[in-house]
């Protein structure tokens, strides 16, 4: 084994090693990111627990590398939006508790069982609800397990907070995109300037 | 002026019944640890009901004594932190920030009272207990220290409510889980900050004493001692 | 390539692929669309009712939104409902007021136990042998149908029998209801812990045959005969808060308090003075206070013990110093506490648990009503009264003869063949709680044919050929007449806090399915399609005998109901005490009788209910397989009992393994050595010893109820269990699990402010 060849050996193991592991660290994965707070069900599994199901897994969130997420529908806010809709018609709740919640597929159908019937994207829509089934709408914001962020809307919202100001302009976007990088630093710097509390418990318990 | 939260523990009332304990567990995601763990030592009853036997038969008295974080003023646990995940609040908590602990455990050496508790394992449910768990309440993983928080999550929210209704917490309204659970009424939370309140005006009873205070730990929680067969002045009206 | 070049690139590539792990990482399972219209992360409160102890708690459940796996059509998805998440107190409902107990906390794993029965079973194995297979609900109600039908057929309706819990309310009525209509035999109720004696007392005294309630709120001297009533007994929490309100609830004014059993039990830990007697004296100790009484004129003399030979020549048999050894209390101790008791009203006295379970047990509760009545706390504030209760208006009263008819069962069963053809179980476990001397495992082999609607497998359940499982209590509709703790008329009433998780159908929904499809008689007398439609009907019923005062409709007076978790009269108003039903001579004492020669077996096996497991039904919870017990701290075992002295001189040491033997059986148990327990005495919690019952409690400790004597109270005919004596012996170094330091130290009692 340690032969002369044992540096070029070495040397393409590394690279193999490094290779595979980068293309496993940034690919994108189709599977639900967790929700903040908590770590995502394994289906296949008897016990419930925190722990990553992979050291994968764990680096990636330790490094923060998360998949762009790849939407079932290709919904867009910016149609919505233009069509004379507001953030709270659809995202009900987010002045009242702590998520802004996506509506399930019978909300969306109140609408779309007649409003544009023939685009392909509603008629997938329609699919979904005739098989009893919810759109399986992957996040796009949200936070690492591990940070223990307990965040809240409504006091951002009540404090007049817009929506845009986290979240981006959603009339440019089509299918959400994460155009603000929720970093501890966003957050701490809008904190600081309006002199809201930045002591650790605030968010982190 | 900002809340200092504190406790009053009534020994004249507490029949060590634990409704505290399990609450307790329900409300704060505390995992089960099981028999074999249990024996190690390792299970995490953030507050626990010490149990004390005087004298010997047929004279004998028992006395209860349930035991929690003090959330101390001058917490022995907060300065031997290496990364400051425990660190004390304004209004008085002694917090705990799970994702800054790196489990050296320091502050469980430190701390007199035994009352912070280690995740030795990934804490582990049987499906689907899991779906008990509280939305907000972190699941802590391997590696952190736990404790009682005096349900920081019911303060925080009992806060957001009180500023969307702009209007002052009202006394009462904020309870632990321990607290309201407790069937004798012997737990009361407030403002140590408001002289009126109910925490204040008990803490100021005769029968008052500190936990250990001779070690100068400042605690927050004050245990008012079990009375004799005398007529009690500082009853409140129940 | 070469050998060792392939092994170096194939070490690389695994070494990746451990790090992605093995199994199925991109299965996902389906969403389904959510059934309900939840705001995620706000929480909703329900209001519902506790079923863990027989006291009757309004709870509080607070929902909210989660993701569960649940089947839908055949198919495993996730969707999105309300989740109980933790319970309170209701803070309205008379009972409780707002507090719970652990026991009541604990009630959420019920509904999230992993080995919950999850859907209808049917037995492939022998009988017992735990194999089942799962079936769907119409085989499996075509299964329950064709063996009542069978019945009906052959005419041999008599031969069906129901054994339950004890039941109460309108869940009771739809019991009694379909057997009395089916032509069935009258259900029969089992528990351990059995409150016939009380029962048997308070109607001979009192003119109720129920538990009494106590306003120990007002009290300022309450003497208890081993009645846990800060644990266990009765409505442990109703007793609470009010033991809270006597201590430090009322300014200028503390109540004192005095424990008086062998061994101190959780409540006695918080007495004044804990003063043991011996086994089975509680009612001499009794008579001895109401002889001083009496002798030195504390009170007006009164007929109240006329139930009681000698009460009216002044019980002369019951003077502190004729009483002293046979009870073991020091006479001074006697007079000085009837001294105490009558200068201090109100006094009042309570009796339960060990102490109504000796042979005498009716003696001593006669005994402990006719102090109460010379004391004068009968029907008064600071005494004992009786929750006002129409059997009309809140469903079927409770049932007082749980142990007794478990044995008639058994009996009969074993002496007739095919008395009983079919048997409905529900939620009832004699098989782990009655002594092997009842034979109630033998007799239920013997019947042919056993339906269980319990959620899940236990000693009892285990032996049924279907399974046709309950929802657990958050699931389902719920009502409840409880029979203490508060003097108001309560009915309980709450719809279900959450959707079922499982393939399972309420017990009530099951026999309405079944009374509809028999037809006939059965059909008629039980009209409704589900529970909620005749829970609505009793409740118009009710609404009509109330005078219209609750709302200005019946319809109102439902959805109110539904609301608050129930109705209850506006007053506090108990209900009257009558001169009760004493018939017959005056009692004497007659007892206690043991089994077991004192010279063979020395000691008194003293059983009590322990605080998380009750009487062994909590057992498979894992919250109280942890909590720690109260007095010794152990956690997921059981122990032994034993005094201080006794165990140095048998060099028994903290945590060895005791045997405890007697003429029926032994077991086997770590010791834990106290004080607060007599020389003569040892004692052992129910609960643990389970032989399946789940992950948690299988295998886990042992039975004290499988050593007792089979002896009987003979008024009750109910299972005397603290009438076995035992022996002890040390068998080596055991394992018990403690949460906690040493029991020996002083408290701090550090003065700083």
């Amino acid at each position: 084994m340690f032969g002369r060849s044992f540096n070029l050996w070495l040397g393409i193991g590394i690279v193999a090693c490094v290779t595979v592991l980068g293309w496993m660290l940034f690919k994108s994965s189709p599977r639900a990111e967790a929700q903040s707070g908590s770590p995502s069900p394994a289906p296949d599994s008897d016990v419930f627990t925190p722990a990553h199901r992979t050291v994968l897994q764990a680096v990636r969130e330790y490094f923060g590398i998360r998949s762009t997420p790849v939407q079932p529908i290709a919904f867009t806010h910016k149609v919505h939006l233009a069509n004379g809709l507001q953030c709270t018609d659809c995202h009900v709740g987010v002045d009242r508790g702590p998520d802004a919640r996506i509506p399930s597929v019978n909300f969306c159908m109140t609408c779309h069982q007649v409003i544009a019937t023939d685009k392909p994207e509603i008629k997938k829509l329609a699919a979904y609800r005739a098989r009893g089934e919810d759109v399986p709408w992957q996040r796009v914001y949200g936070f690492e397990p591990s940070a223990h962020v307990k965040f809240n809307h409504a006091p951002h919202i009540r404090a007049g907070v817009d929506c845009k100001v986290c979240h981006g302009d959603m009339t440019t976007q089509t299918v959400a995109e994460r155009k603000v990088d929720h970093t501890m630093g966003f957050c701490i710097g809008c904190h600081r300037q309006q002199n809201a509390s930045v002591d650790c418990v605030t968010c982190h318990y | 002026m900002a809340h200092q939260w504190g406790m009053v523990i009534d020994l004249d009332r507490c029949t060590g019944c634990e409704a505290c304990v399990v609450a307790c567990h329900a409300e704060n995601n505390i995992s089960t640890v099981g028999e074999d763990q249990a024996a190690r030592g390792r299970a995490k009853h953030w507050i626990r009901v010490e149990r004390y036997y005087e004298g010997e038969f047929p004279d004998v008295k028992v006395k209860f004594m349930p035991v929690l974080c003090q959330q101390c003023d001058a917490a022995p646990c907060e300065p031997v932190c290496p990364t400051y995940a425990t660190h004390h609040t304004a209004e008085g908590l002694n917090s705990q920030i799970y994702n800054r602990c790196i489990g050296t455990r320091y502050c469980a050496n430190a701390c007199p009272y035994n009352v912070r508790f280690f995740n030795f394992y990934n804490p582990v449910w049987d499906k689907p207990l899991h779906l008990q768990l509280n939305p907000d309440v972190s699941v802590r993983t391997v590696g952190v220290m736990e404790k009682c928080t005096f349900c920081v999550q019911r303060i925080k929210a009992g806060e957001i409510q009180a500023e969307a209704e702009k209007r002052e917490v009202k006394d009462g309204e904020i309870q632990p889980a321990c607290v309201q659970s407790c069937p004798t009424r012997a737990m009361v939370f407030g403002d140590l900050n408001d002289p009126q309140s109910e925490v204040s005006r008990m803490a100021r009873s005769n029968r008052a004493t500190k936990l250990l205070g001779e070690l100068g730990t400042l605690p927050k929680v004050t245990y008012l001692q079990r009375d004799s067969w005398h007529v009690g002045e500082d009853a409140r009206t129940d | 390539m070469e050998r060792r070049d392939f092994l170096k690139i194939s070490a690389a590539g695994g070494a990746a692929a451990a790090l992605e792990g093995c199994g199925n990482p991109d299965h996902q399972l389906i969403r389904f669309i959510p059934e309900e219209d939840l705001l995620p992360g706000i929480a909703a409160w329900k209001p519902s009712i506790c079923t863990q102890c027989p006291a009757g708690c309004g709870l509080l459940v607070r929902v909210m939104q989660g993701e569960a796996e649940v089947v839908r059509n055949g198919q495993l998805g996730i969707i999105k409902m309300g989740l109980a998440k933790k319970l309170e107190g209701n803070p309205n409902h008379p009972i409780n007021q707002g507090r719970l107990c652990p026991r009541g906390q604990a009630g959420l794993q019920v509904t999230y136990h992993p080995d919950r029965v999850r859907t209808p079973l049917a037995r492939t194995g022998p009988r017992g042998s735990g194999q089942f297979q799962e079936i769907t609900w119409d085989d499996a109600l075509k299964q329950l149908v064709s063996h009542l039908s069978a019945l009906q057929a052959s005419r041999e309706e008599g031969r069906l029998a129901f054994l339950t819990t004890p039941l109460r309310g309108y869940r009771k009525s739809l019991v009694s209801g379909f057997a009395a209509a089916f032509k069935g035999a009258p259900p029969v109720e089992f528990a351990f812990f059995d409150d016939s004696v009380i029962r048997t007392a308070n109607s001979s005294s009192f003119g109720h045959a129920s538990p009494p309630t106590v306003d120990l709120g007002q009290s300022n001297y309450v003497i208890s005969l081993g009645a846990d009533f800060l644990g266990t007994w009765n409505s442990p929490v109703a007793q609470s808060i009010a033991y809270g309100m006597m201590r430090k609830g009322r300014p200028g004014q503390r109540g004192k308090f005095i424990q008086v059993e062998p061994r101190i039990s959780q409540t006695g830990a918080s007495a004044d003075e804990w003063i043991p007697c011996k086994p089975g004296t509680e009612g001499v100790f009794a008579l001895s206070l109401a002889h001083v009484i009496l002798r030195d004129k504390l009170r007006p003399g009164s007929a109240a013990g006329a139930s009681i030979e000698g009460w009216s020549q002044g019980l002369p048999d019951y003077a502190p110093e004729k009483v002293e050894t046979q009870t073991g209390v020091p006479a001074a101790t006697i007079t000085r506490i009837a001294h105490e008791a009558a200068a201090n009203a109100p006094a009042v006295a309570l009796i339960g648990d060990g102490a109504t379970a000796h042979t005498n047990g009716l003696f001593n509760a006669l005994a402990v009503n006719a102090l109460n009545a010379l004391l004068g706390s009968v029907g008064k504030p600071g005494g004992i009264s009786f929750t006002p209760a129409g059997a009309s208006q809140t469903g079927k009263a409770a049932s007082s003869d749980f142990g007794a008819s478990v044995r008639a069962l058994a009996e009969k069963v074993l002496s007739s063949p095919d008395a009983v053809k079919a048997l409905l179980l529900y939620n009832a476990n004699p098989v782990f709680a009655t002594p092997p001397g009842w034979r109630v495992r033998e007799a239920l082999d013997k019947v042919p044919f056993i339906a269980s609607f319990g959620s899940f497998v236990d000693e009892t359940s285990a032996l049924a050929d279907l399974i046709l499982p309950d929802h657990s209590p958050l699931e389902s509709w719920l009502d409840d007449a409880p029979p203490s703790g508060s003097a108001r008329t309560v009915a309980s009433l709450a719809p279900p806090a959450m959707m079922p998780l499982h393939n399972t159908r309420a017990m009530p929904d099951v026999l309405l399915d079944v009374a509809r499809q028999l037809g006939g008689d059965l059909a008629k007398a039980l009209p409704w399609k589900t529970y909620d439609e005749a829970l609505q009907a009793a409740f118009t019923t009710l609404y009509r005998e109330q005078g219209n005062k609750a709302a200005k409709d019946a319809d109102e007076f439902w959805s109110k109901a539904q609301e608050q978790g129930g109705w209850w009269s506006a007053e506090e108003k108990p209900a009257g005490v009558g001169a009760g039903k004493a018939s017959g001579a005056p009692m004497r004492n007659t007892g206690p009788q043991f089994e077991g020669a004192a010279g063979e077996f020395p000691f008194h096996l003293l059983p009590f209910a322990a605080q998380m497991w009750y009487d062994g039904s909590l057992a498979h919870l894992p919250w109280m397989q942890e909590a720690p017990d109260p007095l010794s701290s152990v956690m997921w075992g059981s122990w032994v009992e034993i005094n201080t002295q006794t165990a140095g001189e048998r060099g028994i040491q903290q945590g060895d393994l005791v045997e405890v033997a007697s003429q029926h059986g032994t077991l086997r148990a770590p010791a834990f050595v106290t004080p607060g327990i007599a020389p003569d005495v040892v004692a052992m919690p129910i609960g643990q010893g389970h032989a399946n019952f789940t992950r948690y409690a299988k295998d886990r400790g042992a039975n004290p109820i499988l050593i007792l004597a089979p002896m009987t109270i003979a008024e009750t005919g109910s299972l005397a269990w603290s009438a076995t004596r035992v022996k002890i012996s040390r068998v080596g170094k055991g394992k018990m699990v403690l949460f906690g330091g040493s029991l020996t130290e002083a408290p701090p009692e550090s003065r700083h402010r």
